[in-house]
């Protein structure tokens, strides 16, 4: 049920988990469970080295040695 | 005096003391937002050297009310209701001191109404920092500073009101993450605002002509310990909205109590000596101290913040898995709740924060690319993708549940509300990226006139240079777009907006 004027996450709960799933969650290893993540990590990662390296690549033309 | 309410929604007791200084604060931050929005629009057209739309003198002083309201006023108020929010609303507990609440409340009022009206005034023309030898008018220090003990007081009664809830057992087990998260913001504050006295009285006392001068260097050191840590509390109350938020919009799981914990630790203990990375091209302090306080101990506060960018939303994929949203890598995150303005509002400040505002700052913490950044557009292009379109956005996404919940209206005009996380995100992003490349064209902040007009020098810039900050006005403008509809919204929700009715009975 969604309605006018009120968040979705007021009117329309999320359904609690099930109790099989979470109990398997326990026993499973984070990242394995949340491969979606891993990949929005690893393009962070790459966003980074990359403007990291672009940045250090900048300085050197701005402030010439010799 | 002690009268509580259920919430019908989560189950949670609220004392009615604690839900009228929520209400206040929210209220009060809101008017800053507009305050501070309606300069920050007129200091984007004058920096847009098409328009440019002010005088000199009028530039400085919408530049310095700016980043005054919106970096202190805004965000401490709304950070206040925060803090009773995480203390007394979600430990079931009754505000420690509610009387002393008010108290607090009003001395921060008269402390920024102080504040505003020397700066409108004209007698305080001294941007954000205040650096001396800048001189404002006594009036304005004291101001600040009845602000800041208002403030330091509500991060008492927080504490205050934890021990109430433990001594009267109102919860059970350890305190929820997002009361643990605000703790950690509460121990920062209190550092910040110890910063802020120890600057900002002998200040006042020189404005007085009681001291003879404040030492310039010194004021810088201690300045930042106030400047950058008041960000960082942004920064631990952020987190917590978003573990927050993922909650209640989607039911995320904490993937881990200890690890989440731990990193807001990391925060507290290292996050403060970030603030050197301000002072990185100052020649009064050697390297080794620049050394040791950004590429060391700063990269630990860093380390907190990449923590909280991998559980937030692995907690939130975790959670749509484990009710069935398993096909591939994104059906969690394609079939989530996008139409809810606070999911939509949290994912872009997650995102901007931490792919713009975070690569950019740990870029140039860095001292040798520092050299190439400080005092340029860069600088502000980072922050405002961290408290801008991370913290506020946040703030705003939160919003969407206050006013239900605890004002017990509906929102208004929801149509607009659901689009507005769009706008405003859209148009930060623009506006930081943009900024970001003008600063690294060197086009430097703080500046009136970039043309250089009637100096006896000439200062020629690449000529992509009017493209990108084009682009930063068309972002801003969206942005205040964004901002404009959020105020509309709340405003309209909070005074005028029809009451909560669930299930057909009114909340």
């Amino acid at each position: 049920m969604s309605m006018h004027g009120v968040p979705r996450g007021i009117t329309n709960p999320p359904p609690p988990i099930a109790p099989a799933a979470a109990a398997e969650a326990e026993v499973t290893h984070a990242g394995a469970q949340t491969p979606g993540t891993l990949v929005l990590v690893f393009v962070f990662l790459a966003a980074f080295a990359l403007y990291y390296f672009v940045n250090w690549k900048l300085l050197s033309f701005i402030w010439r040695i010799g | 005096m002690n009268t509580f309410r259920t919430c019908p929604v989560t189950g949670l007791k609220v004392h009615a003391q604690a839900d009228g200084l929520i209400k206040a604060n929210a209220v009060v931050a809101t008017v800053a937002l507009l305050v501070g929005g309606i300069a920050a629009i007129l200091v984007l057209l004058t920096r847009w050297q098409v328009v440019h739309l002010l005088p000199a003198n009028w530039f400085y002083r919408l530049l310095t009310i700016h980043g005054m309201t919106m970096l202190i006023f805004f965000i401490l108020f709304f950070e206040m209701a925060i803090l009773y929010f995480a203390s007394a609303v979600l430990l079931n507990s009754r505000v420690a001191t509610p009387r002393l609440g008010w108290a607090s409340f009003w001395l921060m009022v008269v402390g920024a109404v102080m504040v505003e009206w020397n700066m409108f005034a004209g007698k305080a023309d001294v941007l954000f920092t205040s650096y001396v030898p800048l001189k404002a008018n006594s009036w304005y220090y004291l101001g600040v500073i009845l602000f800041a003990v208002g403030a330091l007081l509500v991060v008492c009664i927080f504490f205050g009101t934890l021990v109430v809830a433990k001594r009267e057992k109102t919860y059970t087990g350890s305190v929820p993450l997002v009361t643990f998260g605000a703790a950690t913001a509460a121990i920062i504050a209190v550092i910040t605002l110890g910063h802020g006295a120890a600057i900002y009285i002998p200040t006042y006392l020189w404005s007085l002509g009681l001291i003879k001068s404040v030492d310039a260097e010194l004021y810088r050191l201690v300045w930042w310990g106030l400047g950058h840590s008041s960000q960082q509390i942004n920064v631990a109350a952020m987190v917590s909205v978003w573990y927050l938020l993922g909650a209640l919009t989607i039911g995320s799981v904490v993937l881990n109590e200890k690890v989440s914990r731990s990193a807001f630790v990391l925060y507290v203990l290292f996050i403060s000596m970030a603030s050197a990375h301000h002072l990185l091209v100052d020649p009064g302090f050697g390297p080794a101290w620049k050394v040791w306080n950004t590429s060391y101990a700063m990269y630990l506060a860093v380390l907190a913040s990449m923590v909280h960018g991998f559980t937030v939303p692995a907690g939130l994929e975790l959670g749509q898995r484990l009710r069935g949203l398993t096909k591939g890598l994104f059906e969690w995150l394609r079939k989530a709740p996008w139409d809810d303005p606070a999911f939509s509002s949290m994912i872009f400040s997650i995102i901007i924060f931490g792919f713009v505002g975070g690569i950019t700052g740990v870029t140039f913490g860095t001292e040798q690319i520092n050299i190439i950044a400080h005092n340029t557009l860069r600088v502000p292009g980072h922050f405002h993708a961290t408290v801008v379109a991370g913290t506020a956005l946040a703030f705003m996404g939160l919003t969407y549940y206050v006013i239900p919940l605890i004002f017990r209206k509906q929102v208004a005009f929801w149509p607009l509300a659901k689009i507005q996380p769009y706008l405003f995100a859209g148009g930060m992003l623009l506006f930081s990226v943009a900024m970001t490349f003008a600063g690294t064209f060197g086009v430097p902040r703080r500046h009136y006139d970039i043309s250089f007009s009637q100096a006896p020098f000439d200062v020629e810039f690449s000529p992509a240079v009017d493209l990108v900050m084009a682009i930063t006005a068309i972002g801003g403008l969206l942005a205040a777009v964004g901002g404009g509809i959020y105020i509309l919204v709340t405003v309209w929700s909070v005074f005028f907006g029809k009451p909560l009715e669930l299930g057909g009975k009114r909340v």
